[in-house]
């Protein structure tokens, strides 16, 4: 709904508001509302009468901004308003005559006038005189309201009124009188328990559930159904639902290739936390910096996934560090609406025109967000833990026997005695045939490491180990010392992988090729300044991902940034490159330098150089201390065992025998996976810069963490990190907090927010329909120790919420939305409520919760119209039945049945979902299969559960299908209406004229029931498949 | 009964019974395009064919806008570049390119010179490739801008920058600001209609999406299988009475609720359930060219022999919808991204979607729709004057991203016919006169609608959004007729 409200300021004090007012699609509906405002009489208000008018009209060129600031004046700070302008001021408080201001925007001369004819700008004369009248009277300049941070109102008891059951109650009431209106009765059983049932777990009661509450003589009935509700497991579902909407969730990476992800470990986290009523501080805490919690848990850093959710481009060809910025901004964007109510988005170009974010203020708050690497993190549940203990024992105790599977030789000693001696055999002559062509290799250990951007580390084990930011071209150099004695003939590059690294290493690869894919372009290497020539080079492994290059050994010395090697599809593994020089060179500095170049990122992630001075050296899958070991001449006891342990894995005698380890190893279970943050090491800190009008390649001074001026008391310390910032986030430093979530919540119950411009509490805002309402909430949800339960609970429990919400003529007429909550909420529940509903009513829901995304039905042309005709490959069982929560969400081709009731693409925080009433939603009901399907599961269910009631007639049939999906009972009206249908179509059936077997869908002749049965099952499908099309059947009232 | 009865009587239930008179105003508004507070009722409130009323007097009332996504290459369709051939192997001076990023290859690759020879056509002369013979015989209906740019290298965000004004998911496309701002004449059918032909769209949904403004303005995608639009068909087994009887339940039962609550919404969705019912019985009609004469399917080359192109259907359908009054047709073809081999692929694409062009423009000519249709033909960006080859991806003689310069055209409504603007060097580099942003395009196009690009403008979140950003933009008025 769309509200354009414009005041009339009239002399006798009262405020008249002409509401233009704009239900979906009702067109336009004028009628004027007559409110007193109290407390105003006569005085001019700053916040609610002046601020608005300079802000729309003045600020644009003397706000904050002091790009744009004109004639160096501001209007938004009584210091700058006041300033001596060389004997004169904009504004003299208490003289308007003598104010500048008012002689120019009342000046006949248009070259004095203001605002200039140029910014197309214009005062009507109300706002002249009101802001002519503000000054007069001293011209104040009050602190935005929502800056203010709020403190406990009075409660306005209201007499001995009877109807008020709870504080709420008196402040709305008060409002109430105050527009000479009354509160609706409290709605009928039925209505209050369906209500209930849809506000704090999302599904209907069942006819069952509903009868119990109804016929249930406590009068604490509706007190305990709330507490059992509340302790539901379903209502984290319910309202993560709405929290996942903030927080941008969806499996899919968004933009052009949009390739799912997995992340729905933190979805689950936030189903968990909510149901467990987690305090919303530490729920706020745990998921902007969860990981620097001293000890964090395993969960605490799942919580970081939160903003993690930005999407990530993985189109070929773009720079990944402008989309890391614009995730950046997407974050600091979505802190600022979940946390702070304000748009902090127009900040990213320039300083803010109306609100008091400067430039900096901006890149300062990003600053605190800015300082995480992105890890994906491996997520093992208990069973799967178990499960891959299990195997890796039965794999060691099968390497441990392979001794004892060595075929023995022929021979007259006992056979273990004959075993042994045929491997010791066997290993010697192994061990005769390796050694004349192993190398010994050293492994050389840098003495200095640069690179373009990312750190690398050295390991014990002397590799070296890439992190922070990388890029698509991405150079290493490194230097080391050289034994003048021992020339270079030949250098080896491993290849490694690392658990931190994306699939396990060794690249570090994420977006568009392999994840874990590496690509080295050109390996350059320099002895004493001299270039060193290449003459020929292995690999034990090459092959390239996306495209069709080949990925020989020699592409990385022929000066080609094109051509080179990539073990792509070996992630995981060790590979090996040898290089072999030309000619033989001593020296005493070696220094090389590793291009990683392709049109994504394709960076090196750990890896590990070697040099040797012998000849004709070779890439082995052999480890190089093994080769290594092999080329010297004495064994001692240890090193004669890991050769022997090399052998054991490599015997031909023995391939049966270890066929059973890799059959072992294939079976070791696959941890999940999920996305967190993760604080960057204190040496290696990401730096943020102010961004010239926001372009991420203008990145000008360095800005140090903090949060806006604004919220910074002279004497208080700004918080300078994430996990400071996320403590700031929920402490009394941050006005707007409790009165943004608490204002959330009343929007999920009531449709509006004590604000209704949601997401928005700024200086352009419109006021809150009950400001001191919001501002008891709001600090009692912060007393009440920030739990979301009993906020729900205080909603829920009051006489407000229990309203009736029939819309009489007089209601219609005065409020028809409900902004002065004179009845209870009606409107149309979210999209994943409208299918849980109908699968709760059809008996098919599954109970199942948690893990990956799953896949209802839908035509394949709604993911075929995505990049790359992505397939949707339909869930079976009852994942096919599971909660829309944990349906798959495709940013780029979201559930069609979700999208056209206005749910989320999850590419953007949403705060408020749009609410349309459209023919597409008509056809999604009428003809989606999937609704279909329940609604022959729902007729079924009804016949089923109607079977054995004694002289059973259709009416019980119909009085079913129509409870289960409305709660009440038909009225006799109604119930005529739906007997006369079932009556035609059952007819016409009879005829021949429609199908049973076709509605029904199945093949009549291998059923058992007659004709008469099928066509009457049929005809309740019918029955059904209308029912669920009511407006009722979808809408909460 | 026949549809025409079943019509009737439709419309006489919709627009008699009306206990409390919302749900005249509501079906006016549902079937002009959904809420707006710029919508206008006449008296009576019953006008559905009604437009909202615009800034100025429109000179077009509905866009055909064929976007080739992918970038086609400038250089090989209307940006003859002569000295590119001299240069061909040679770098680009590092003064020229500067500092530029590229998607694939690195700014010293050598220049590759046109693969086309130009001809120029018509009275107006205009210089095009022999790749696009039929567009050549249109020459004098078109107006040729060579001198458009963009802010971004990569699909996705410029193909979301060109539809949306913005490089990133989630603002309104042009589409559905067209539809918030000035409804639609369409009486069954969307205000908004997307069709696509070729490989994948890198923008998106988001492309087509109402962003910020109420969702009934978002674009609606015709399917390429199965219903053109969702769920169009009837459930198996139920024919068109039993959906009749179940949509006259549905109805009464609706209307007894409304008796007991007063919630107008319940009457908004009775309407929307019989403008459903109307969609479902007018689409096929819609979908049906089997009136079409086959001269006209010849045209615009629909099928040759058993080969279909989809494109060319897509062009047809775009007249027929245009016809019906739908506000904005967005005709989606893909497949110009050409990283190796720009020959053939210019080749490839113009076979397909040359000719097509063409009918258009002389189909809604001899309709004398031309006058009041804008057409419009552009990609997200250009391709580099410089040749990308990459022995790791197999590529060779193609052209990058190119952000910097590239084409598009223009017909009818509002366009002056038969012109020829921008210039860019002789490189085919930079823009060198009379540079036009993707921003000033939008403009142009809302400016030929008869909309101020500066006033269509919606309040979210506390700020002023409108589709051509916060910088200074302005209609191409070299363009206007």
């Amino acid at each position: 709904m769309l509200f354009v409200i414009a005041s009339i300021y009239i002399r006798w004090g009262k405020l008249v508001t002409i509401v233009v007012m704009h239900i979906h699609h009702l067109g336009l509906l004028i009628f004027l509302l007559l409110a007193n405002w109290s407390g105003a009489a006569d005085k001019v208000d700053f916040n609610r009468e002046v601020r608005p008018i300079l802000a729309a009209k003045c600020f644009a060129c003397h706000g904050p901004d002091e790009k744009s600031r004109e004639a160096k004046l501001r209007l938004d700070t009584h210091d700058g308003a006041t300033r001596d302008l060389g004997g004169y001021a904009a504004i003299v408080p208490g003289d308007a005559d003598d104010s500048e201001l008012v002689l120019r925007i009342f000046s006949d001369d248009r070259t004095d006038r203001m605002p200039p004819a140029k910014s197309k700008k214009t005062l009507t004369e109300k706002e002249k005189q009101t802001l002519k009248q503000w000054i007069a009277e001293g011209a104040s300049y009050d602190r935005h309201w929502a800056f203010v941070p709020p403190k406990g109102p009075a409660v306005p008891i209201a007499g001995n009124d009877q109807w008020p059951r709870h504080p709420i109650d008196h402040f709305v009431l008060a409002r109430l009188r105050r527009a000479n209106l009354k509160p609706s009765p409290e709605a009928d059983r039925y209505t209050l328990v369906r209500r209930l049932y849809l506000d704090l777990i999302g599904l209907p009661p069942t006819p069952e559930e509903a009868d119990a509450f109804v016929n249930d003589k406590d009068p604490k009935a509706y007190e305990k159904l709330v507490d059992q509700l509340l302790a539901s497991k379903h209502y984290g579902e319910r309202w993560a639902r709405l929290w996942l909407d903030l927080g941008r969730y969806s499996d899919t990476n968004g933009y052009e290739k949009d390739r799912a992800r997995s992340i729905w470990p933190y979805r689950d986290w936030v189903i968990r936390a909510l149901n467990a009523d987690m305090p919303f501080d530490q729920f706020t805490i745990e998921q902007i910096a969860g990981d620097m919690l001293p000890n964090a848990t395993f969960d605490q850093r799942v919580a970081t996934g939160f903003h993690r959710n930005t999407m990530l481009n993985e189109e070929g060809g773009i720079d990944p560090l402008e989309y890391r910025y614009y995730a950046m901004a997407d974050r600091v964007a979505t802190t600022g609406t979940v946390w702070l109510g304000l748009t902090t988005g127009c900040a990213q170009c320039h300083s803010h025109k109306y609100d008091p974010i400067s430039h900096t203020d901006y890149y300062s708050l990003m600053a605190l967000l800015n300082n995480a690497d992105e890890p994906d993190m491996r997520v093992w549940d208990d069973a799967t833990l178990k499960k891959r203990g299990e195997v890796e024992k039965r794999i060691a105790e099968l390497e441990g026997d392979l001794p004892n599977q060595f075929p023995p030789a022929k021979g007259k000693a006992a056979k273990p005695i004959q075993r042994k001696r045929h491997l010791e055999k066997k290993f010697d002559a192994w061990l005769a045939k390796e050694r004349p062509t192993a190398i010994a290799w050293d492994t050389l250990t840098p003495d200095h490491m640069e690179t373009n951007l990312p750190k690398l580390e050295l390991l014990d084990d002397s590799s070296i180990f890439s992190s922070g930011d990388v890029t698509k071209r991405d150079v290493f150099r490194l230097k080391f010392t050289l034994d003048p004695a021992k020339p270079l003939a030949a250098l080896s590059l491993e290849v490694l992988p690392d658990e931190r690294l994306p699939a396990g290493g060794p690249g570090r690869c994420y977006y568009e090729g392999r994840r874990g894919d590496f690509f080295l372009s050109e390996f350059i290497a320099t002895i004493d300044g001299k270039p060193v020539k290449f003459a020929d080079a292995s690999h034990t492994f090459g092959k390239i991902s996306i495209g069709s290059g080949k990925a020989h050994a020699k592409n990385v010395f022929d000066g080609k940034g094109s051509t080179g090697w990539s073990a792509s599809g070996r992630e995981g593994q060790r590979n090996q490159l040898v290089l072999n020089l030309a000619d033989k060179v001593s020296g005493r500095e070696l220094e090389i330098e590793m291009i990683f170049e392709r049109h994504f990122v394709a960076s090196l992630g750990r890896f590990r150089i070697s040099a040797t001075s012998m000849p004709g050296a070779k890439a082995q899958v052999m480890p190089i201390d093994v080769q290594t070991s092999l080329a010297g001449k004495d064994a001692n006891a240890a090193i004669r065992d890991r050769l022997l342990k090399h052998f054991l894995s490599v015997a031909p005698e023995l391939k049966t025998a270890r066929t059973k380890i890799e059959q072992a190893r294939k079976q070791i279970p696959k941890p999940s996976n999920t996305l967190v943050m993760l604080e960057r090491p204190r040496d290696n800190p990401r730096k943020t810069h102010r961004h010239h009008r926001g372009e991420y390649l203008s990145a000008k001074e360095e800005v140090s963490p903090g949060v806006p001026d604004i919220f910074r008391p002279p004497s208080k310390k700004t918080p300078g990190n994430r996990l400071e910032f996320a403590r700031w986030l929920v402490s009394d430093g941050n006005p707007l907090v409790g009165r943004v979530t608490v204002n959330r919540a009343w929007r999920a119950f009531f449709g509006h927010g004590l604000m209704r411009t949601s997401g928005d509490f700024g200086t352009q805002s419109d006021p809150p329909t009950h400001p001191q309402l919001l501002d008891w909430l709001a600090v009692e949800f912060v007393e009440q120790g920030w739990s979301l339960k009993k906020l729900h609970r205080m909603i829920v429990m009051s006489a407000t919420y229990r309203q009736r919400s029939t819309l009489t003529a007089d209601l219609l007429k005065d409020d028809p939305s409900n902004r002065l909550l004179a009845r209870g909420p009606r409107f149309r529940v979210d999209a994943e409520m409208v299918r849980d509903m109908m699968l709760k009513a059809s008996g098919l829901l599954s109970a199942k919760m948690y893990g990956a995304g799953v896949y209802p039905p839908q035509p394949a042309s709604v993911t075929g119209l995505a990049y790359g005709n992505t397939k949707w490959n339909v869930s079976k069982g009852e994942d096919r039945y599971r909660r829309s929560i944990y349906t798959f969400s495709k940013r780029t081709a979201p559930f069609a049945a979700f999208t056209v009731f206005n749910g989320p693409t999850g590419e953007s925080c949403v705060a408020r979902r749009d609410r349309s009433n459209s023919p597409l939603q008509s056809l999604t009901l009428l003809n989606d299969e999937m609704y279909v399907e329940l609604a022959r599961a729902l007729a079924r269910e009804a016949e089923r559960r109607t079977s054995n009631v004694e002289h059973r007639t259709s009416k019980d049939v119909a009085t079913l299908i129509f409870r289960r999906l409305m709660t009440r009972s038909p009225s006799s009206d109604e119930l005529v209406l739906m007997m006369n249908y079932q009556k035609t179509q059952f007819e016409r059936l009879q005829k021949g004229e429609l199908k049973a077997s076709d509605i029904l869908v199945l093949d009549v002749r291998r059923s058992k029931l007659d004709v008469r049965s099928l066509n009457e099952s049929a005809s309740w499908i019918m029955v059904a498949r209308a029912l669920m099309n009511l407006d009722e059947a979808i809408t909460k009232q | 009964m026949n549809i025409e009865q079943l019509r009737l009587l439709t419309r006489r239930h919709f627009f008699g019974d009306c206990r409390i008179g919302l749900g005249k105003i509501a079906l006016a508004s549902m079937l002009a395009g959904g809420s707006s507070s710029r919508a206008k009722t006449t008296s009576g409130g019953v006008n559905p064919i009604a437009p909202k009323p615009t800034d100025f007097a429109p000179r077009a009332k509905r866009v055909i806008y064929l976007f080739m996504a992918g970038a086609p290459s400038q250089l090989e369709l209307f940006d003859y570049k002569p000295k590119l051939a001299e240069l061909e192997g040679k770098p680009i001076p590092p003064s020229v390119v500067k500092g530029q990023r590229y998607a694939f290859i690195q700014p010293d690759a050598a220049v590759l010179g046109p693969r086309y020879k130009f001809q120029k056509h018509g009275q107006s002369g205009a210089e095009l490739s022999e790749m696009l013979p039929h567009l050549s015989k249109v020459a004098d209906d078109i107006a040729i801008v060579k001198s458009v740019r963009t802010d971004l290298f990569n699909h996705s965000p410029a193909q979301l920058f060109v539809n949306t004004g913005f490089s990133i998911p989630g603002r309104p496309s042009m589409g559905s600001w067209l539809s918030y701002g000035i409804g639609s004449e369409a009486n069954d059918l969307p205000a908004f209609v997307v069709l696509k032909s070729g490989g994948s769209l890198s923008g998106g949904a988001a492309m087509w999406d109402s962003g910020f403004l109420p969702s009934t303005h978002q674009g609606v995608p015709f399917r390429e299988s199965g219903d053109p639009i969702l769920h169009l068909s009837n459930p198996r087994g139920f024919d068109r009475r039993a959906q009749r009887d179940s949509l006259d339940l549905i109805r009464q039962m609706n209307e007894k609720r409304l008796g007991v609550v007063g919630d107008p919404e319940i009457e908004t969705r009775i309407n929307a359930y019989e403008m459903a019912y109307r969609m479902q019985t007018r689409a096929p009609e819609l979908m049906d060219f089997s009136k079409e004469s086959k001269s006209t399917l010849d045209m615009y080359g629909v099928s040759n022999g058993k080969k279909k192109n989809a494109f060319a259907s897509n062009c047809l359908l775009a007249r027929r919808l245009a016809e019906r009054g739908v506000r904005f047709i967005q005709v989606y073809h893909s497949g110009w991204d050409a990283h190796s081999n720009v020959a053939g692929n210019v080749k490839n694409q113009c076979g397909t979607t040359d000719k097509p062009c063409a009918a258009l423009i002389q189909d809604l000519k001899q309709r004398g729709m031309l006058d009041d249709t804008l057409i419009v033909w552009g990609g997200e960006f250009g391709r580099t004057p410089m040749v990308e080859a990459s022995a790791a991806l197999g590529r060779s003689q193609g052209r990058d991203h190119h952000p910097q310069a590239f084409s598009m055209w223009f017909a009818g409504g509002g366009i002056k016919p038969g012109i020829t603007i921008g210039r860019t060097d002789e490189l085919g580099f930079h823009v060198v006169e009379r540079p036009v942003h993707v921003h000033d395009v939008q403009a142009t196009i809302l400016h030929c609608l008869g909309m101020d690009h500066e006033h269509l403008a919606f309040r979210f979140r506390g700020l002023d959004f409108r589709l051509t950003g916060v910088e200074e933009h302005h209609p191409v008025k070299e363009l206007l007729a």
